[in-house]
């Protein structure tokens, strides 16, 4: 329920999406996708599987690179630079470097599986940020109160449950400092019973400000947390509005088809 | 009869809608019925028609002049013997850590984007575990031919019957390693590297930090395989004087005949060796393969255990 964020953070673009495409192989995944993200809004895309959204998460940090259209994130494009008209892709380096700003957090958590929990949270920090152990280990420990599993530092992935490696997961991505948060259906791989800890986590993020875009199938978590809902089919953005109208009032008739078969 | 009902009591038989109380037991009078195993008829013969033929064979061949009983014990610890012993050794080893570090480069070159490396790689492991190993060793030992002089060397004097062994060991088992060590990499779920590059590593950083260590796991059992295998190998360096444990068996039956006693004395030592392998890669395996990385090093202080478990799981605070 965080409406509107301070009105002088309100005004600046986090991300923006211009006429995205991508393909995989010979299929068309987004056709021309275009979304902008103000600092400090909170995002849901719903839409069915294969619909496009979690391909244009991996795009957004250039995991999946994009074959046309522009992203930028904080005004910096991600990825590509143009010259002459044309996209060129960046280097290695500089794209990785891009990326250390943008969280994500992923459907099936992605653990560092040789690594404890304190050491999945203080990895980046330390060898990439190149931030002094102790200090990265004093801010990894708060995170980790934080997601409710300070006792767990020492556990291993494999020793913690889906909800509790999800959370670690959340504080290994917080740990970068990250400007942007994205999920891409943080509870789909979840047992029922686990769903509530790890949204109930994402909602104290939300409420610190941060800058999410959420992908998920939890329609509650969009109505409650969300400002704007996006809903996108066949890799084409259907509707794009403010939670509340989107998910009681919704435009499209594909977009209505799809609430009714969710809730 | 009646005995065996006992379990069906009437929550049993009859109830639409069982909700536990508090104190509710199983109800079971008497002590719980005892399953029984059906006794295993056909390991005891078994075992009676192994015992049997076994001892067959023993006694007809202790009893067997050929067998010289006494030669092979004498044989056994002979200087020459056990230097042959100690060169197989050597040439396994060598001939394993060479193959693993070309292994590892072949791997990375055939998993990298680089197309042309990863064809180059792809070639080298069609080439090397195509050509039989014996074969390959007599390539190597015959490279004079196709090159008299290395580095204005005499060929033939650099490349000593261990060395074409060596060479040819090395290669043709790291066309094997490089397979191994590339389903290694392939075992390591797609979604680690995802995870490392999201933070900001580089693709060569997140395989090299985030991938290798995770899929050493999966590496190590076969390698274990392999080394075995590499023990036995070596005899075929044999065929061009490797001065391993089977050439010089053979340079001793040479000149004594006493082919069998010597030939048993090459089968016990190589026994010997495969055994000491195997119970060390016994041991890796139940270090790398059946235990998880958090079971087999615990860390210095792990306040609540695995009680703390049940315990965070009703939700963040």
């Amino acid at each position: 329920m965080t409406q509107t964020a301070p009105a002088g953070i309100a005004t600046d673009t986090m991300l923006r999406i211009d006429g995205v495409h991508k393909w995989l192989g010979h299929l068309h995944v987004l056709r021309g996708v275009d979304i902008q993200v103000r600092t400090g809004e909170i995002v849901c895309i719903l839409g069915p599987s294969g619909s496009g959204k979690s391909t244009l998460l991996r795009c957004i940090n250039h995991l999946d690179p994009v074959d046309g259209g522009v992203i930028e994130v904080n005004g910096e494009r991600i990825g590509h630079e143009v010259h002459g008209g044309q996209l060129y892709e960046q280097g290695e380096r500089r794209v990785a470097k891009a990326r250390q700003h943008i969280g994500m957090v992923f459907q099936h958590f992605n653990l560092f599986g040789h690594m404890t929990a304190l050491d999945n949270v203080t990895y980046g920090p330390t060898r990439i940020l190149g931030r002094p152990r102790k200090e990265a280990v004093a801010h990894a420990r708060q995170l980790l109160a934080k997601v409710g599993l300070a006792e767990k530092e020492s556990s291993y992935p494999s020793q913690l449950s889906g909800g509790q490696q999800q959370r670690v997961a959340i504080a290994r991505a917080l740990a970068m400092e990250p400007r942007l948060m994205m999920f891409d259906e943080p509870t789909s791989a979840l047992d029922p019973e686990l769903v509530g800890e790890v949204l109930q986590t994402m909602r104290q993020v939300a409420e610190e400000g941060m800058t999410m875009i959420v992908v998920t199938h939890e329609v509650g978590f969009a109505r409650e947390v969300a400002d704007r809902v996006v809903f996108m089919d066949q890799g084409r953005v259907l509707e794009d509005g403010p939670a509340r109208e989107v998910l009681d009032n919704p435009q499209h008739e594909r977009t209505a088809a799809f609430l009714r078969r969710v809730h | 009869m009646s005995e065996l009902n006992h379990s069906s009591s009437p929550a049993l038989t009859a109830r639409a809608h069982y909700v536990r109380q508090p104190g509710d037991e199983p109800a079971v009078q008497g002590a719980p019925i005892r399953a029984k195993r059906r006794p295993q008829y056909g390991q005891i013969v078994t075992g009676f028609v192994a015992i049997a033929l076994l001892a067959l064979f023993i006694q007809s061949q202790a009893q067997n002049p050929n067998m010289e009983w006494g030669v092979t014990w004498e044989y056994m610890f002979n200087p020459v013997v056990l230097e042959g012993v100690g060169v197989t050794i050597q040439l396994a080893i060598f001939a394993m850590l060479i193959s693993i570090v070309l292994a590892f480069v072949i791997a990375l070159m055939i998993q990298s984007n680089n197309k042309v490396a990863s064809i180059i790689g792809r070639g080298y492991v069609w080439f090397f575990r195509g050509v039989p190993m014996l074969v390959q060793v007599l390539l190597w030992f015959n490279l004079a031919v196709l090159f008299p002089k290395i580095l204005g060397q005499d060929t033939n004097s650099l490349i000593s019957g261990f060395t074409a062994g060596l060479i040819a060991l090395s290669l043709a088992e790291s066309g094997y390693m490089a397979e191994i060590i590339r389903g290694g990499i392939i075992s390591v779920p797609a979604g680690q590297t995802d995870a490392g590059v999201s933070i900001g590593l580089t693709r060569n950083q997140a395989l090299a930090r985030i991938v290798l260590p995770q899929s050493i796991r999966v590496i190590i059992p076969p390698t274990g395989n392999q080394f075995i295998g590499m023990l036995k190998a070596t005899s075929l360096v044999s065929v061009i004087g490797g001065s391993d444990l089977l050439t010089r068996v053979q340079l001793i039956y040479g000149q004594n005949f006493k082919i069998l006693p010597l030939l048993i004395v090459a089968v016990l030592w190589y026994l010997i060796l495969v055994t000491i392998a195997g119970v060390g890669q016994h041991f890796l395996e139940r270090r790398f393969n059946a235990s998880q990385p958090g079971s087999r090093k615990p860390r210095k202080h792990s306040p609540a255990g695995a009680a703390a478990t049940t315990t965070t799981t009703g939700g963040a605070p």
